[in-house]
């Protein structure tokens, strides 16, 4: 957390170079950075199976096969069937839709709430961020994520829909007070002191002038929220309370096959692996982006 | 200086690690050769600890408030029932070693077996048995096995050892209830000191007496050297919880569990193929399937409710989600029951005639909701109903709720189509009363068809099998029929164990009775 609060130190970069230089620079920046470059390709080849699964999927995913039930890999069915028959590569493939809409849409709401009251929470002070809302995010990240998204699951209901709610819900302290840090910090400086004295208004200072000079950390932590998500949505759909059948998961994929390590090892194989690919390219192309927007970093 | 004092720290940890682990090698040398020597004498005995893996921590010893099959597999080798069964379902002699039944099946006459003593030096006679009674029958008590002896109008000590059951009506699945925990007899000596405590160390006329507990770990029993029948073969026995069947069925193969009580399906095979261990099966008496709930749409359609009863194949379910261990279902009573009716036939999902009721019914788009535990094979099952379904155009959607929301949901009545099946009982009655009568327990469809409560009635009236035989199996025409419930599969009975672990009868209740277990 400390650290991302020090990126104060942008905007100062920023106002010594001309615009364009610095985005060439820091693109270079991240081409320099070969891990980065993978987590991207990867990540960008996971976007397009989640928006596309039928093009790369060679199988129905909810057709059932009694005839052909944990069949191995093979050139018909290549990453193998499982236990209702049904091609496992297409599964994996769907799974990918499910895992992305769970890491997206939950960090959308982790901001959507996180973002408005950090951002006021910061720049007003006063007694209701000092004693409310700050105590209220202490509160909840008192909490380990996977319990607190457990038990707002055990309330809701069951379902993606209420996990992508509770996954949301149990990130968003963590944004308010990345925010509100940057908020605190930004709001001390003097163009924004400048703002001020040339009378602009409290709501345009903050989201024309102080938004966009705090957004890096907020990308990054972003990034790094969404491999979380995705694994949280994950682990609530391998205890059965995620993504309900038939609708593919890469979590409920891996509860399954885990019941068949020796018998068909590749139930578990495969949704396994794509969950940590998946994971590993979002946090080391979120790791580049942080790079890309650290100066001191050469 | 200070250097030195962390050295000799160091020495002195490791001289400690090393007296230890000298200590704890010499010990299991010993022990090792101990055993070593007494199977060198060929008697075969050479482990005197059964351990027994279970599918989860029984939560209640007490037989009177156990509303759990897991309970009922430490309660068997605690306690004593007045009767038994035998293999093959019989009713056989327990602690009661007679008993007559007055010709208006309304009073039963039980003569007890006599020098039997509970495992607290009490004397097992007449008035235990009266005292078992009417704790079961205190409204105070609220137990569970009330339903089963509800029909107990009052209990009379004749003298010492024989003992009269009035009933208020009569009642054949009387002694088949007796057979379970509601024919165990519990020391009233005990029960009056602990109180509500009894759970926390119960005392029976088992073959086995209490010894330890310790909760999520195990619980232990040792052989009861005064028990008035043949003694136990096996000195001690323990219980082990292990909820994940992966791990349950791992202990058994490579780690220290003899025998495990639940058998994932998945497994059986493997089971099979390994030369370590051996599997135990038996043909269940149960039943699993779909409660469809007449009160909500759409099944509050008759002809939809029958669609979707002969759109089902059973048979691909047995296959796929149960790999053959289990037998397809159209009743509640499976082949091998007396009350069984050869005449009804399996549907084997005939989509033409179930879409053509489905179009008779009249409903557009028709989908619903089928709630399950989270469980691999409900889910599975769920799954393909919701396959086969779509196929006739229906649209089935899963909702996975742990089983105590699911029950909650039951009882409530707030489900369309719910999965759960009964382990059955030894009498017929004690199946299906509790689902289709119209003041069952269980009737979470809220059924109430006087045909059937009457056909049910007549068949707890006689004591004629071939005649209440003739009820059951006009009951099972009916419940097809209407379809408020969907049998779907008969599962089998298992039990694993490792290969030297003999002496080990299947009853078809499914309940290990250690007694007659040995190692060779």
């Amino acid at each position: 957390m400390m650290e991302q609060v020090q990126k104060g130190e942008i905007t100062s970069v920023k106002t010594e170079y001309p615009r364009i230089r610095l985005m060439k620079e820091m693109l270079q920046r991240l081409l320099e950075n070969k891990l980065a470059v993978v987590g991207g390709v990867f990540t960008i080849l996971l976007i397009f199976l989640a928006l596309f699964p039928g093009v790369v999927a060679t199988h129905s995913h909810t057709e059932q096969d009694y005839s052909a039930v944990l069949v191995p890999p093979s050139a018909a069915h290549w990453f193998g069937t499982d236990e209702l028959g049904r091609d496992l590569f297409s599964r994996v493939i769907y799974g990918a839709t499910t895992s992305l809409k769970a890491g997206l849409i939950s960090v959308g709401i982790a901001l959507g709430i996180g973002l408005p009251i950090g951002m006021l929470s910061g720049y007003f002070r006063g007694v209701w961020d000092e004693f409310l809302i700050m105590r209220i995010t202490d509160a909840m990240l008192s909490f380990p994520p996977l319990v607190l998204a457990l038990t707002l699951v055990a309330v809701f209901g069951a379902g993606l829909e209420n996990a992508m709610i509770a996954i949301g819900l149990v990130l968003t302290p963590s944004f308010m007070r990345l925010i509100r840090g940057e908020v605190l910090a930004h709001r001390e400086k003097e163009y924004v002191e400048a703002a001020r004295a040339s009378g602009l208004p409290s709501w345009r200072i903050l989201f024309i002038h102080i938004l966009p000079n705090t957004i890096a950390p907020i990308i990054v932590q972003a990034t790094l929220a969404i491999a979380a998500a995705i694994i949280t949505e994950a682990s609530l759909s391998y205890l059965g309370l995620g993504t309900q059948p038939p609708t593919p998961s890469w979590g409920s994929m891996l509860s399954t096959g885990q019941g068949y390590l020796e018998q068909a090892p590749w139930l578990g194989l495969f949704p396994g692996l794509f969950i940590f690919i998946t994971v590993l390219s979002i946090n080391l192309f979120g790791d580049g982006i942080r790079d890309m927007f650290d100066s001191k970093l050469k | 200086m200070k250097s030195f004092k962390g050295w000799s720290l160091v020495a002195f940890t490791l001289t400690i690690l090393l007296i230890v682990s000298g200590c704890s090698d010499s010990a299991s040398g010993d022990s090792t050769r101990e055993m070593g020597d007494k199977s060198g004498r060929g008697s075969g005995n050479g482990k005197d600890k059964l351990v027994i893996g279970l599918d989860d921590d029984p939560p209640q010893l007490d037989p009177h408030l156990s509303s759990t099959a897991v309970d009922r597999q430490v309660l068997h080798s605690l306690f004593d029932k007045l009767v038994d069964i035998d293999e093959d379902m019989n009713i056989v002699p327990k602690l009661a070693k007679d008993w007559d039944i007055s010709d208006d099946n309304q009073t039963y006459t039980f003569y007890l077996q006599e020098g039997v003593v509970f495992h607290d030096g009490t004397p097992f006679n007449a008035e235990a048995v009266k005292f078992n009674f009417d704790r079961m029958l205190d409204p105070a008590m609220g137990s569970p096995r009330y339903g089963e002896v509800e029909q107990v109008e009052q209990v009379n000590v004749i003298d010492e050892l024989t003992v009269e059951v009035q009933l208020k009506t009569p009642f054949s699945p009387f002694l088949g209830d007796l057979t379970d925990r509601a024919g165990m007899m519990l020391s009233p000596t005990a029960v009056k000191e602990s109180g509500e405590d009894f759970s926390r160390h119960p005392v029976g006329t088992g073959p086995y007496q209490f010894v330890e507990r310790e909760l999520q770990s195990h619980i232990k029993v040792s052989r009861f050297d005064e028990y008035w029948g043949e003694p136990a073969i096996i000195k001690d026995v323990l219980y082990k919880p292990y909820t994940d069947e992966n791990i349950r069925l791992t202990n058994l193969i490579s780690g220290d569990v003899d025998m495990i009580t639940v058998v994932g399906f998945k497994d059986i095979k493997k089971i099979e193929g390994n030369s370590a261990v051996k599997l135990s099966a038996k043909e269940g008496r149960g039943f699993l399937g779909l409660h469809l709930n007449p009160a909500k749409a759409p099944f509050n359609n008759k002809d939809f409710r029958e669609a979707i009863n002969i759109a089902i194949d059973r048979q691909a379910i047995t296959n796929v989600v149960y790999h053959g261990a289990a037998l397809p279902a159209v009743s509640a009573f499976p082949p091998a029951s007396w009350a069984h009716n050869p005449s009804l036939e399996v549907p084997k999902g005939d989509l033409t005639k179930a879409k053509s009721l489905l179009e008779k019914s009249g409903i557009k788009d028709p989908s619903f909701t089928i709630k399950v535990k989270p469980v691999e094979t409900d889910k599975q099952m769920a799954e393909m109903v919701q396959s086969m379904l779509q196929e006739i155009g229906v649209t089935v959607n899963v909702e996975m709720q742990e089983i105590g929301s699911l029950l909650s949901s039951a009882i409530a009545g707030d489900y369309e189509a719910l999965y759960l099946g009964w382990d059955g009982r030894t009498d017929p009655d004690g199946s299906v009363s509790r689902f289709f009568m119209s003041n069952g327990y269980n009737n979470y469809a809220k059924v109430n068809n006087p045909e059937i409560d009457k056909l049910l009635t007549d068949a707890r009236v006689s004591l004629d099998q071939e005649e209440r035989k003739k009820i059951y199996q006009r009951f099972s025409e009916v419940v097809f029929d209407e379809a408020n419930y969907i049998f779907l599969v008969h599962i089998d009975e298992n039990k694993a164990m490792k290969t030297n672990v003999n002496g080990f009868i299947h009853y078809p209740d499914g309940m290990i009775r250690p007694d007659r277990i040995y190692f060779d």
